[in-house]
């Protein structure tokens, strides 16, 4: 599936040289009404997603955030377009606790977007109601939970299939007191049995996930799942992906397919073609420095598969993230919640990174401020949490980087350990264009989870994938957004997940548009 | 009657039938807290090789002079070991229970020396010092319990007090300095990873911490390594290609050796708990009691920490290039050596030195032919290694290096001859009456 184009926009890269936009943001925390704190001791050291899709059927992004030992909690959007982020805590049938994560997806292809929530205990499958009302699913869905530290999920939708395929991964057996590493618990499958979801299957083994994402590395179009681990407990473990082939066994990719061993304290992945060659990089999040992967050798012409052989360019990028780059405390960081977000609308993706202390960790930065790291002309980063407002040196966790307010600017939220959680609204003065589009097809897989967006612009394809996962136990579903920097309009297609081309289109940038296939693309406006 | 049991067997004891039997003896006592050491070890940042060989040390010090305050037979290590000092002696003619005293000094100890650990650490000291401590006090008088707790914790003080002062106590930044420079002479170490921290080397002052045993850092010097060199007709040269053809013609036994004894920081109980682990094992297998366990581990530590601190000297007086640098600047761009360069410099070989120390200690205790398997890593999925005497493994662990594409040939023999001299000194300590 990878395009001609892709070479084109390789060499392109390079003469992009506009100046950088330093994005500002305003924390409006207080004036948003969001409240919601993720407690909880030791069972809660890992997870505090915060989930951000729409509820309520008004285009605004609403808000699940997982609460640990307080109830989780939904939080409907009621801000106006542009202006600032006001939210309402509403009863949604989610208020449980011993939530650890929570993640939007369409699972029964109703239209209303459902949840799961990750729970210390038995996660739990939320039907949307619509109106931000949920209902418990596990029992007519056939969802067997297992009674886990539930820390990870994906979701894709495989071929042919009208029902979701689900990962749920899991961490440490809470129950093992003294003697807790090596007692990783089985991350399981679950795959379609007609409209509900068949007996789980192991993934054995499995090695503490914090993070998992079926992505579509090889763009071979049958996505194979990435799973980030902690290495602080397994034992003969690494990160590891899984090939997924349509109705066989998942099988781990090896050494002699290209993949290498790499064990980190893994907690988070976020994926997106930075290079505009068409494959995906990858952001692992970790303690000390994180990782930035790239394949070893894309293909560039598509005429061969690529191996999943990736080289670690966090370093020379400048991505690494390794200490916090302001303050006293030059201890080093823990990263968890990682996410690429153009929030410059430069055309040119951003790597937030949501930092925090496990828990009092004295070798670890206790003042850890969040990172912005800007993706610059010249392929490296360059840090801006500081200058751009977003530095905050709560115990961070979980993270979106929605457009709350629906002005074309991706804003933030940031959930923190036994604290409250952080709004900030993106107000940068001088941002480039940008289009949100949203994906609607027919069948059960309605948010075309799996396919690619494109967007052609002077230097390049910018390509996105369309995925539930990744993250630190959080997710978003709903319009996905694209910088274009200068380009009043941009030629959009999408690669549907059936195989399925879209035509190119040419978009007026600075809005919403939503695309189905065989079909011109619909423009969308709030109210 | 005590019954000495094997690791797997005392932890399934101890956690999941405990109710139903008495509390545990003083030898499980001290099983357990090993077991609880090297998995502290593994998890806890600072604890690289140099700094677990210090942590097992004052451990066994502490297990062993809590031992020998009761013992008719053990002789204190005050005196012996560089400027330790008597520590507090029992009450004449009152009863003291050994594993209340051991439970509390090695709980007390751990503590402290595990003190940055992490909260799933935390944790599991808190736990299990609370099981054990319950165990050990049921059915006794709580005027012993009381004693004998007083007692343990004391020692444990007493040591703590005395490791305070050598150097090695207060680890920051996990160990690198926060500048560093390497100099640019040819043929000096240079970073050989692309992690930050790392670009620094680690505990480039460890060489010069006090030692426990031999005199000082200084006392098993070692000749300098062949001359740096890039001539094609050089030693220097020929050591370099013998590591790229090893790692270019690996068999799958050498990979396998490799990989037994990589013993990375983080991702195992590193090289001393390596070989903490084989003395467990032999001890095990031996039934032994509680005064040959804390007599042999005592000696063990402090052989093996006394190696690092011999090891650390040499390696910052000679300060070499690793192969990687080398390799790929002058013959292969492309090598990939098997294991990760460790972050300092390279000759003598940190593994062999430390190795050939544990393994003197061992064939003293156990004779130069004792054959035994090596289950350490079997939790990690790595299969047991048999050896047919404590040297051969010595030996083969040392030439891991080699084949991991870490070492040159070179570090890893004068490793092996600096871990025998370095050894000596610790099986010269007198520990019967």
């Amino acid at each position: 599936m990878i395009r001609a184009s892709i070479l084109i926009g390789l060499l392109a890269t390079a003469a992009r040289a506009e100046d950088l936009t330093i994005p500002t943001f305003v924390e409006e925390t207080d004036a948003s009404g969001v409240l919601s704190s993720y407690d909880g001791d030791w069972e809660y050291m890992v997870g505090g997603g915060v989930a951000a899709f729409d509820c309520s059927g008004d285009g605004f992004p609403d808000l699940a955030l997982a609460g640990g030992t307080s109830p989780a909690s939904l939080w409907r959007n009621r801000s106006a377009q542009g202006g600032p982020l006001r939210f309402e805590k509403v009863e949604s049938g989610i208020e449980m606790e011993a939530v650890t994560g929570a993640y939007p997806l369409d699972i029964d292809g109703d239209g209303q977007q459902d949840l799961m929530l990750l729970r210390q205990g038995e996660s739990a499958l939320m039907r949307g109601l619509g109106d931000c009302r949920f209902e418990r699913a596990n029992a007519s869905w056939s969802f067997q939970a297992q009674s886990a530290w539930g820390s990870a999920f994906s979701a894709t939708w495989e071929d042919g299939q009208d029902w979701p395929t689900l990962a749920v991964g899991s961490y440490i057996d809470p129950g093992e007191e003294f003697f807790p590493w090596g007692s990783c618990t089985d991350n399981v499958l679950y795959r379609p049995d007609g409209r509900r979801f068949a007996t789980p299957a192991p993934l054995s083994p499995s090695f503490c996930a914090l993070s998992m994402l079926f992505t579509d590395w090889d763009r071979s179009g049958t996505p194979s799942l990435r799973i980030a681990n902690d290495r602080e407990y397994f034992k003969g473990g690494q990160e590891q992906m899984w090939r997924l082939p349509p109705g066989g066994d998942p099988t781990l990719y090896t050494a002699e397919d290209g993949w290498k061993p790499l064990r980190i304290w893994g907690m988070g992945i976020a994926s997106r073609d930075l290079d505009l060659d068409g494959y995906p990089e990858y952001a692992l999040s970790s303690m000390a420095d994180n990782k930035l992967q790239t394949l070893a050798q894309a293909p560039l012409d598509g005429s061969s598969a690529p191996r999943p052989d990736y080289v670690d360019v966090a370093f020379p990028k400048h991505a690494i993230a390794q200490r916090p780059y302001t303050g006293d405390d030059v201890r080093p960081s823990t990263a968890w919640h990682v996410e690429f977000a153009d929030v410059n609308n430069d055309a040119r993706p951003d790597l937030f990174i949501a930092k925090g202390n496990v828990d009092q960790m004295p070798d670890f930065a206790a003042e850890d401020p969040n990172n912005l790291l800007l993706l610059q002309a010249d392929g490296t980063f360059r840090e801006a949490g500081l200058e751009a407002g977003v530095a905050s040196m709560g115990v961070s966790r979980g993270a979106t980087l929605a457009d709350l307010n629906l002005d074309g600017r991706p804003d933030l939220v940031v959930t923190n350990r036994r604290a409250n959680a952080q709004v900030w609204r993106n107000t940068t003065p001088g941002a480039g264009h940008w289009l949100e589009l949203r994906l609607r097809q027919d069948g059960g897989n309605r948010d075309a989870v799996g396919a690619w967006i494109e967007v052609r612009l002077p230097d390049g394809v910018h390509s996105r994938e369309v995925t539930v996962g990744g993250g630190q136990a959080g997710g978003a579903m709903g319009w996905w957004h694209m910088g274009l920097g200068s380009a009043a309009e941009a030629e959009v297609r999408v690669l549907w997940p059936d195989g399925r081309e879209g035509d190119w289109e040419a978009l007026p940038a600075d809005g919403f548009y939503v695309l189905s296939p065989d079909a011109p693309a619909s423009r969308w406006s709030p109210g | 009657m005590r019954v000495v049991q094997g690791l797997a067997a005392l932890a399934a004891g101890l956690m999941l039938s405990g109710a139903a039997q008495a509390g545990p003896s003083p030898e499980e006592v001290f099983d357990t807290n090993t077991r609880l050491a090297l998995e502290l070890v593994r998890h806890t940042p600072t604890a690289s090789p140099p700094v677990a060989s210090r942590a097992f040390a004052y451990l066994y010090v502490t297990a062993y002079e809590t031992v020998a305050a009761g013992s008719d037979d053990l002789l204190s290590l005050a005196g012996q070991l560089n400027d330790l000092t008597p520590g507090p002696v029992r009450e004449a003619n009152l009863p003291y229970d050994d594993a209340v005293a051991l439970e509390a000094a090695l709980a007390t100890v751990l503590r402290e020396l595990f003190s940055n650990t992490g909260p799933t650490g935390q944790r599991a000291l808190d736990h299990l010092s609370r099981h054990l401590a319950e165990g050990v006090a049921e059915g006794l008088a709580p005027d012993l319990v009381d004693r004998s707790r007083a007692q343990g914790e004391a020692t444990a003080r007493h040591i703590l007090a005395w490791a305070d002062g050598d150097g090695g106590s207060t680890i920051e930044n996990m160990g690198f300095p926060m500048t560093y420079d390497p100099g640019k002479a040819p043929g000096t170490w240079v970073p050989t990873s692309r992690i930050v921290q790392q670009q620094a080397p680690l505990l480039p002052g460890w060489g010069t911490n006090r030692t426990f045993a031999m005199p000082d850092g200084a006392a098993c010097p070692l000749p300098p390594p062949p001359a740096y060199s890039e001539d094609p007709a050089s030693a220097f040269m020929a050591e370099a290609r013998e590591v790229l053809d090893a790692r270019r013609d690996m068999a799958p036994e050498q990979q396998a050796i490799a990989r037994f004894w990589s013993d990375d920081p983080m991702l195992s109980s590193t090289p001393p708990g390596h070989w903490i682990s084989i003395a467990q094992q032999v001890l095990d297998e031996q039934e032994a009691d509680l005064e040959t366990r804390v007599e042999l581990m005592a000696r063990l530590g402090v052989a093996m920490a006394d190696a690092f601190i011999g090891c650390w000297h040499e390696k910052f007086r000679y300060n070499l290039i690793r192969p990687v640098t080398y390799i790929r600047a002058h013959l292969d761009p492309a090598f990939e050596p098997l294991l990760i360069t460790p972050p300092f410099p390279e000759y003598p070989s940190g593994h062999s030195t430390q190795s050939a120390a544990a393994a003197t200690v061992l064939e003293a205790a156990f004779g130069a032919d004792h054959a035994f398997v090596d289950a350490t890593h079997e939790d990690d999925g790595l299969p047991a290694r048999q050896f047919p005497s404590f040297w051969a493994a010595a030996e083969e662990a040392a030439l891991s290096r080699l084949y991991g594409g870490i070492h040159f040939r070179s570090a890893i023999e004068m490793g092996l001859e600096q871990g025998r001299c370095v050894g000596a000194h610790a099986i010269a300590l007198r520990t019967r009456r």
